[in-house]
């Protein structure tokens, strides 16, 4: 599902749940109230059957017995007449014409013998003639002039003519209709209310869970003071939101505990450095004779480079635990660089190297400066550690959308395919390399604490790259996440 | 210059005081907050220099009990936890100083001096600086060793200002970097070794007294005499 395009509104899970419950609710209503219809017609059909199965029977007996003379027709159309007023169901119709029911006898000949019913009767002998119709199964015949048809049984009798007894069931049918239609508007009714209650009921619960989402991913890497909305009520939702609560009390107290252990660490080891490098100094003031000053020098060297190293290390470890302590401040990355080469051309030059630094427009990103500061220094001393002579850096920035790249790249041996796997683990280094192989892994943990990434490897074209992204603005970008969250 | 250390560990306590003392400072020092409150009431002090881990009670308590009891000295805090904590800030913003252990004599020699002129601030700003034969004129950005003008890069005139500001003063390489380039980073390859070098490669060019003297293992320092 693309998460860029189409309303948001269409893709939320509130909107997703109320039209499938409205589905389900309107299949479900339809089909109880065919399966009902279905059942209503068929016992309409099934009376009529049985009225006219018997009418037609007692017709066909008058009719047999009646003598065929000039009362013939009366006699028969009376009693005729008489069935067609106990028709059952009846309405009492606006007109007296009873065209509900018809009574026919056709002769032999397919002329019309007798005929008691509404207008003349022609229509329904045409209707009726090219029908082939079986004795005690009515079936129905559609009549020009009448929309409904009619349920029409017939007998044979001996003369050899037929009798046609016909019912219209149009008052049932009319019931029937105007309750499909209320039905149906009502239905629709049901549903549209429906949904809109599904639906908003939905969005209010989901709002909910929206806004702990919102509040859980403000909720960044040193700032866990924040808690995530509750409600009064005890429901999920509101259970979801205490856990959560809960969850980021555990992990504060987890930090809080890291932070203790890694500032007690570093106490206890400062305090015996900072001890044994005032007496290194105050013995170095001392001694006026260059060659026991060496090694004092030199000792001096080493603390301090086991100083950094620790400081180093304890970044690391707090930036695999996701618990570095940031104060951010905009930073403008090209410019940093701009006053980085301007620091590290020089030595550079002494050892013939050359930078080049082809993007020279301003990358404003919320960092912190220390943590960036030194991170940038770390890239810059191994490219200048690492590298033999004639060789060239290129540095680059890319901006994209929502981040920006820092990109280390030189034309040197590369990483020795050992290393390669092993570049962010630390404890690394090349073969001559007088550091203590923290350095990627210090790099990897800076951006790391500001939601970055760091890739490294060999280019194709020979040479090792470095590249750093990190998020252009945390804040905004954090929004924008959210609200790709929220529309999913 | 009278000034109050309240430091608990006796070793660092021990040679901070000698060391402050070849500075020149009158020092008293306290091994715990109590003793720091008693001394801090007794005696006027121009600047404390206090450790945030104290046996009986937090730096800052103190500090803040001490700025109570009327002590407007400037404060440079010492501390070797790893992150300062926002506490901290609020004092360094209210004028006072933080350092990290391990630090280098030179940097805490240096910060003391900031906090005291800080607290005297100077009339009116300079527009020239002379040390020796080396003169700077801030307003052109000029300098010129016994009236020969030198020919610097920008950076390179910012570099030579802040060692003729602190002239006779061992200036280490953190402290170059941090005042210079406006960075607290510690790299180990000889970055800013190369700069002094160029940079003394033009001010103590053919033949003349060298200015620039490096001091092993300790920073750098420019002769005033």
């Amino acid at each position: 599902m693309s998460s860029k395009t189409g309303n948001p509104k269409l893709r939320s899970a509130a909107w997703r749940i109320s039209l499938w419950a409205t589905l389900a609710f309107a299949f479900g209503t339809m089909l109880v109230f065919v399966f009902l219809q279905w059942f209503v017609e068929n016992d309409i059909k099934r009376r009529s059957d049985a009225w006219l199965s018997g009418e037609v029977e007692v017709l066909g007996n008058v009719a047999k017995r009646t003598p065929k003379n000039r009362l013939y027709g009366r006699v028969v159309g009376e009693v005729a007449e008489l069935a067609g007023r106990e028709v059952p169901n009846k309405l009492p119709s606006e007109s007296n014409a009873n065209n509900s029911v018809f009574f026919l006898q056709r002769g032999a000949d397919n002329s019309l013998q007798l005929w008691v019913g509404a207008g003349s009767g022609e229509d329904t002998l045409r209707a009726i003639v090219p029908r082939r119709m079986l004795p005690d199964q009515p079936t129905d015949i559609r009549v020009n002039g009448f929309a409904i048809p009619f349920r029409v049984a017939c007998l044979r009798i001996d003369d050899g003519s037929q009798i046609y007894l016909g019912l219209s069931e149009r008052d049932e049918l009319r019931v029937l209709n105007s309750l499909r239609l209320r039905f149906l508007l009502l239905w629709m009714l049901i549903v549209v209310f429906g949904f809109a209650i599904v639906f908003l009921t939905t969005k209010r619960m989901l709002s909910h869970v929206r806004r702990i989402t919102e509040a859980a991913s403000r909720i960044g890497h040193s700032d866990l003071n924040t808690r995530v909305p509750t409600t009064q009520r005890n429901d999920e939702v509101a259970q979801l939101g205490l856990t959560l609560n809960r969850m980021l009390d555990r992990i504060e107290n987890s930090m809080h505990q890291l932070h203790t252990i890694t500032d007690s660490l570093a106490h206890d080891l400062r305090s015996p450095l900072t001890a044994i490098r005032g007496k290194l100094e105050m013995s170095l003031s001392a001694t006026s004779h260059g060659d026991q000053a060496e090694p004092i020098v030199s000792a001096i060297e080493e603390l301090d480079r086991l100083a950094e190293f620790l400081n180093q290390s304890l970044d690391v470890a707090e930036a695999k635990a996701d618990a570095l302590r940031l104060t951010r401040n905009p930073i403008d990355l090209a410019e940093l660089i701009r006053v980085m080469i301007d620091l590290y051309e020089p030595s550079m030059t002494e050892k013939g190297l050359q930078i080049q630094f082809p993007s020279p427009s301003s990358a404003t990103i919320e960092a912190d400066a220390a943590l960036i500061h030194r991170m940038i220094a770390n890239l810059f001393d191994n490219e200048l550690k690492h590298l033999p002579a004639a060789c060239t850096v290129t540095i680059r920035i890319q901006t994209e959308d929502d981040s920006v790249s820092l990109i280390f790249e030189d034309n040197g041996p590369g990483f020795s395919p050992e290393v390669l796997p092993l570049l962010f683990e630390g404890r690394v280094k090349g073969r001559g390399s007088n550091g203590h192989g923290l350095g990627l892994a210090f790099i990897d943990a800076v951006a790391r604490a500001h939601d970055g990434t760091v890739t490294a490897g060999n280019r194709e074209t020979g040479g090792a790259h470095v590249t750093v992204t990190l998020p252009l603005d945390s804040r905004e970008n954090i929004g924008s996440s959210i609200a790709v969250h929220a529309a999913k | 210059m009278r000034l109050l250390l309240v430091e608990d560990e006796l070793d660092i306590q021990g040679f901070l005081k000698r060391s402050l003392e070849e500075a020149g400072y009158q020092v008293e020092a306290a091994a715990d907050g109590k003793a720091a409150e008693r001394l801090a009431i007794d005696g006027a002090f121009d600047i404390l220099i206090v450790d945030l881990g104290l046996p009986d009670q937090d730096g800052i308590a103190l500090i803040l009990r001490l700025r109570q009891l009327g002590v407007r000295a400037p404060v440079l805090i010492l501390s070797a936890r790893r992150s300062v904590d926002d506490r901290v800030r609020g004092l360094e913003q209210g004028g006072d100083d933080y350092l990290t252990k391990p630090f280098a004599m030179a940097e805490l020699l240096a910060r003391l001096r900031n906090l005291l002129k800080r607290k005297n601030p100077p009339g009116n700003e300079i527009t020239r600086l002379r040390v020796l034969d080396l003169e700077l004129d801030l307003l052109r950005r000029e300098a010129s060793r016994s009236g020969q003008i030198l020919q610097l890069t920008p950076q390179e005139f910012v570099l030579l200002e802040y060692f003729c500001r602190n002239a006779g003063r061992v200036v280490t390489r953190s402290m170059i970097l941090d005042q210079v380039w406006g960075m607290r980073i510690h790299p180990d390859t000889n970055v800013v070794d190369v700069h002094i070098y160029r940079l003394r490669g033009k001010v103590d060019s053919n033949g003349q007294q060298p200015l620039i003297k490096t001091l092993r293992g300790v920073g750098y320092v420019l002769k005033d005499r």
